[in-house]
């Protein structure tokens, strides 16, 4: 009975999240009008970054549908009596947590699947040598980044505080991942600091042949990291 | 919290007693509520109502003293919600899933949630969004219900059909629980009544024990041709016999006589130390 309520909540959260339009623009709309601009722009000044448009623009939206879209629908339900009506009726402590990361996460999948599909017909972009590998790495690096969207959204309590350090969070995730220039033109210190995000171990993981552990590691260790931080501030929420 | 069999009791509450920091919300509560019974809980603002109810509905932790819950709980918070975008016959599955059941009051004519299916709840008005919540909250058809000033932000139509709501529960043996800052909402709807003052019960009864709790005086307003003049009485019998027989002595002949006995608002107040009457 209960599984029949994760999975009717989970299926619900994601036509509610398609009705919000919010995870629409950031998980949708948005990467893919940035895919369509950039990848003309790239492709035309420098042929060469055919090679890697599909895992940049699939990680440039990864990371704008997690750290932009989905901390701000995590606050609205852990910071508000919404939290409440789901427990008093209910639902585990968790459960608004799971059934938003589930959805935001086929969501991602699917514009990812958009990018992989988009890009060699309209910009002659090569497709990864293993596309079911390459699905994985996909699935592992939108796991990363929505742990660290979870923890933004449960830690940061107001809405306007959150845009900001969404932002924080993604503005440098994106310029230090390698994604838009080779991250070994910027300063060491730099370089070191991109580490610190999923869109950096991403970027590499999606773009190297193979399992490629040494690029996987990281990204399932902040995972794991995110996933105890959810744990410890929703203990906190529970013991209040 | 413990939870018992079925018997008499619905809700038992002994010493409980609940801090945030250095101030004590609650100094030791203690009451009972029995099935069928509605039990309002007053108090102005930040006397602590709404800390005993999410320490009842196992919301809050709570430092001493016990709180046991005889059969399942139904709540319908202060300020609830739920995500813009859902239906409401969608939000009645979801939790009927979590609750595991199948069966719901959904149909519950005077809740009226016929006229709302297909609307967003971001698109539902106060009324309608309460009713939502109180369908809600009576989902697998709980033996106790927990509202929180169900009735604020309504008009007075959605308010008769939530109250006429709420007495067809306790009809089916329901225990509920209410707080409410409504008087007349109170006094129409509770059995019994308590009283919460800077995390105290200052009082438990009935209104009129609550009236008779205060100074019990009535206001005793005699007309005659010469005027009018009030009095206030604590035993109208042999007062009014009293004042009679002075006005018949002095000869003035008595048009009307109105006893006003003070509303429940009056004498909360006299009790909850706001104002005096």
């Amino acid at each position: 009975m209960k599984m029949r309520a994760y999975a009717y909540g989970i299926g619900l959260q994601f036509r509610l999240d398609i009705r919000s339009k919010n995870l629409l623009l950031t998980c949708y709309l948005v990467p893919l009008l940035f895919f369509a601009v950039m990848g003309s722009i790239f492709t035309a000044l420098m042929p060469e970054t055919k090679e890697t448009l599909i895992q940049s623009m699939t990680v440039m939206g990864v990371s704008m549908g997690s750290l932009i879209g989905v901390p701000p629908t995590v606050c609205e339900l852990y910071g508000t009596d919404i939290q409440k009506v789901y427990q008093a009726n209910g639902a585990p402590l968790h459960f608004g947590l799971l059934s938003l990361g589930v959805s935001a996460f086929c969501h991602l999948m699917i514009m990812s699947a958009v990018i992989l599909a988009a890009a060699p017909i309209a910009f002659g972009a090569s497709l990864p040598e293993h596309l079911p590998a390459y699905a994985g790495k996909t699935a592992l690096l939108i796991l990363a980044s929505l742990g660290v969207a979870g923890v933004l959204g449960l830690l940061v309590k107001e809405q306007a505080k959150l845009t900001m350090v969404c932002q924080i969070a993604f503005l440098p995730s994106i310029l230090l991942s390698g994604i838009l220039f080779p991250a070994n033109l910027l300063p060491e210190f730099l370089q070191e600091a991109g580490k610190i995000f999923p869109a950096f171990w991403g970027f590499r993981f999606m773009s190297e042949t193979g399992a490629g552990l040494r690029n996987a590691v990281p990204l399932a260790g902040i995972f794991a990291c995110a996933v105890m931080g959810w744990a410890l501030l929703l203990r906190r929420r529970k013991n209040r | 919290m413990e939870r018992k069999e079925k018997r008499r009791e619905a809700v038992k509450v002994e010493n409980l007693k609940k801090s945030y920091g250095d101030r004590q919300v609650l100094k030791g509560v203690s009451f009972q509520v029995s099935r069928g019974e509605i039990f309002g809980v007053l108090g102005v603002n930040g006397a602590g109502k709404t800390t005993l109810l999410e320490c009842l509905e196992g919301f809050r932790r709570y430092e001493e003293g016990k709180v046991w819950i005889g059969g399942t709980c139904g709540v319908q918070l202060q300020n609830a919600a739920l995500p813009a975008y859902i239906r409401p016959e969608e939000a009645m599955k979801l939790f009927s899933g979590w609750k595991g059941t199948k069966k719901d009051r959904q149909s519950r004519p005077a809740l009226e949630l016929e006229d709302i299916r297909g609307k967003r709840y971001g698109q539902l008005s106060t009324g309608q969004k309460r009713r939502l919540q109180l369908a809600l909250a009576l989902i697998g058809s709980p033996e106790i219900l927990f509202l929180d000033e169900p009735a604020a932000g309504l008009d007075v139509e959605a308010r008769q059909k939530l109250h006429r709501a709420i007495l067809e529960l306790k009809k089916e043996g329901t225990a509920i629980i209410l707080t409410s800052h409504d008087m007349g909402e109170v006094e129409q709807l509770c059995d019994r009544i308590a009283i919460l003052r800077e995390g105290s019960l200052i009082f438990q009864g009935t209104a009129k024990e609550l009236a008779a709790r205060t100074d019990g005086r009535c206001r005793v307003k005699i007309v005659t041709k010469e005027g009018e003049e009030v009095r206030f009485m604590r035993e109208i019998g042999e007062e009014l016999l009293a004042a009679l027989e002075e006005y018949k002595r002095k000869g003035i002949r008595i048009q009307d006589i109105q006893v006003d006995r003070g509303t429940l608002e009056e004498h909360f107040l006299s009790l909850a130390g706001e104002v005096s009457p």
